[in-house]
């Protein structure tokens, strides 16, 4: 029976176009999520750059002005879980994605020294923690600590989260890393500038590492 | 990429060459529309109605036979009842005094003796069958006849066949299913790659039988195993999409499984019997295309399922773990709006693809059939056959493994 092969070699041509279209396609929406990443990155920063001016310009912060206008940006947050979509479709390894979360962390500690200033100079008291968390496999109960991280700051949204990848390779992390002691046994916080703690926490004790979560209004007493 | 989704990613490609090469052959070669031409002869028929224990559905069905548009002394009905235990012969007897029927009855043997006792009482050109839960369009043979006639080396006709009466999301969805395979045998007669010959309805030359044999047990599958023993004869089977046979549909989740899990083990025994057709040229597309790829899409259905599975429980086993060790109670996270946490994956564009080509195909078939059914119909068939098939897939698959017989009913 004669069989038409070219057939076979155009299905064959057809199906190779169709697959290569969809990787193309998937790899377009992957980098529209990295260059919105990078635009929201660039907002933050430029909102950080503003309120630093303003400091410089004036010598001091308009406290009404930051009391309007919190210093971390809800928009950090939401940088976070962006930029943890973009790890996951593009893996923690992806050259752009570790760029991205190396500006996302200076832009973390830039925002926790300008809250520095704020606190000392309008005399607020904000909750910060570090949260150092590692991706090499060598830290099996990180996405956990960071889930109850993440409820605590949905349940507080006064509370300030900073999550480090301990092992970026970025100096003014490392600086940070050293300033504060944090070893390498992860997962490891710092709450409120006390001194580091290791190892996972479930909900009831991390809720009593931060006694000051007491102070925070929570989101069922905003919608009130 | 882990191994998993390398094996869906296999799959994906395997399916979407599959559903290429199917348009590839819809559009090189259309299906023509109906006309009222008539045929220029009209050949002797027998239809040979097998039955065991089909008293609700025999009198229907030997009426729609009798009803068909075709010259009296040139059709004959044999009604072979296999050794019933019901009211089936008193329905048959009925008929004793009709010049057009004849009733035979014998000890329960299967239904590919019931068949060969009535292909050995007739003389007719052609014969055909048909199971005594369907029925036929007054048309329907004339219009395989005249397949005969336009293409003279067309040993078998097979139908267009469509569920009679769907009510149920079930019949519903297998309403969808046959539209699908309404497209898929009309592209497999383009290929000349037509491998069941169903039961109802499918018209013979009597010379079939004299050269490729009569119809064996055959795993419970004798259609299937004829039409694969007519590929190796080199007998050509064509699909007559403008006849229409209606077809009563199992209602019930379980009485799907044990029909499918009969068709599908047959499928994969009988080609084990002729496993010397795969990869061979000699059998055309079938033997080059089509048996490795129906086995592929069985393999590959059953992978997909165990894949799906395997993630969805990992991922829900390791939520409820997480949760038990992290304490934050579990909250109903509602969908984000925003395109940015859409999937937008490769796979899962693929598998929109495949899905949206199966759909291009139903429609297709529907188009062929001038069959009807609206969204509700479709919709019963994506949310359900995914769920429903791997069921009598596995079934099947462990029987063929542990050579289990199937059974009928």
């Amino acid at each position: 029976m004669n069989i038409d092969w070219r057939k076979y070699a155009l299905t064959l041509l057809i199906t190779l176009a169709i697959f290569g279209t969809a990787y193309y396609v998937a790899s377009r929406f992957d980098a529209a999520r990295v260059s919105e990443i990078r635009a929201t990155e660039e907002k933050i920063a430029l909102d950080i750059l503003s309120t630093e001016t303003q400091y410089d310009l004036l010598g001091e912060l308009d406290c009404e002005t930051i009391a309007e206008s919190p210093v971390l940006s809800s928009e950090l947050n939401t940088l976070a879980s962006q930029l943890s979509v973009a790890e996951g479709n593009l893996g923690d390894d992806n050259p752009q994605v570790v760029t991205l979360k190396k500006q996302y962390s200076l832009l973390e500690i830039k925002d926790y020294i300008l809250l520095q200033k704020v606190s000392q100079k309008c005399g607020i008291k904000p909750v910060h923690v570090f949260y150092f968390y590692s991706n090499a496999g060598d830290c099996p109960d990180c996405d956990r600590a960071g889930d109850v991280l993440t409820y605590l700051r949905q349940q507080y949204p006064d509370l300030r989260v900073y999550s480090f990848d301990y092992n970026l390779d970025l100096s003014a992390l490392e600086t940070l890393i050293d300033l504060k002691g944090v070893r390498d046994e992860l997962p490891a916080f710092i709450i409120n500038n006390r001194k580091p703690i290791y190892g996972f926490r479930d909900l009831s004790e991390m809720e009593k590492l931060i006694p000051e979560l007491k102070t925070l209004a929570t989101t069922s007493a905003s919608r009130r | 990429m882990d191994i998993g989704a390398s094996g869906v990613y296999f799959f994906l490609f395997l399916a979407l060459y599959f559903e290429v090469f199917l348009l590839i052959s819809f559009f090189e070669k259309q299906p023509s529309k109906k006309t009222d031409a008539r045929p220029s002869r009209y050949p002797t028929v027998s239809l040979i109605v097998p039955c065991y224990n089909e008293e609700k559905t025999l009198a229907a069905t030997v009426e729609s036979l009798l009803a068909l548009d075709y010259p009296k002394e040139k059709l004959s009905v044999i009604i072979v009842d296999d050794g019933s235990t019901d009211g089936t012969p008193k329905i048959a007897s009925l008929y004793a005094n009709h010049p057009q029927v004849t009733s035979m009855r014998k000890e329960n043997g299967g239904k590919y003796t019931a068949l060969n006792m009535g292909i050995e009482a007739t003389h007719a050109e052609l014969v055909g069958c048909l199971d005594a839960d369907s029925f036929v369009a007054p048309d329907a043979l004339i219009e395989a006849v005249k397949k005969f006639e336009e293409h003279p080396d067309t040993s078998a006709v097979i139908p267009a066949m469509k569920v009679h009466g769907p009510r149920n999301m079930l019949e519903l969805m297998q309403a969808v299913e046959y539209t699908f395979g309404i497209f898929v045998k009309k592209m497999f007669d383009n290929l000349a790659t037509i491998y069941v010959i169903p039961g109802p309805f499918s018209i013979y030359r009597r010379e079939v039988f004299k050269v490729a044999g009569m119809f064996r047990h055959a795993h419970n599958t004798e259609d299937m195993e004829m039409a694969f023993r007519m590929h190796e004869h080199g007998l050509r089977i064509r699909n007559a999409h403008t006849a229409f046979v209606y077809t009563t549909v199992p209602s019930s989740v379980r009485a799907l499984v044990r029909q499918r899990t009969r068709w599908s083990q047959g499928f994969l025994q009988n080609s084990m019997d002729y496993k010397h057709m795969f990869f061979n040229s000699r059998f055309g597309h079938f033997g080059v295309m089509v048996l490795p790829v129906v086995t592929a899409a069985f393999v590959g259905a059953l992978y997909m399922t165990a894949y799906a599975l395997y993630t969805t429980i990992s991922w829900a086993g390791g939520r409820v773990l997480d949760h038990y060790a992290t304490q934050v109670p579990p909250t109903l996270a509602l969908p984000r709006l925003s395109w940015f946490y859409v999937d937008t994956s490769t796979m899962t564009l693929l598998i929109i693809l495949v899905m949206s080509m199966t759909l291009t195909a139903i429609l297709l078939g529907r188009r062929i059939a001038g069959a009807n059914f609206g969204i509700g119909s479709l919709l019963s068939y994506f949310l359900l056959y995914g769920f429903i098939a791997p069921l009598w897939l596995a079934k099947a698959f462990a029987g063929a493994a542990l050579s289990k017989q199937s059974t009928w009913r």
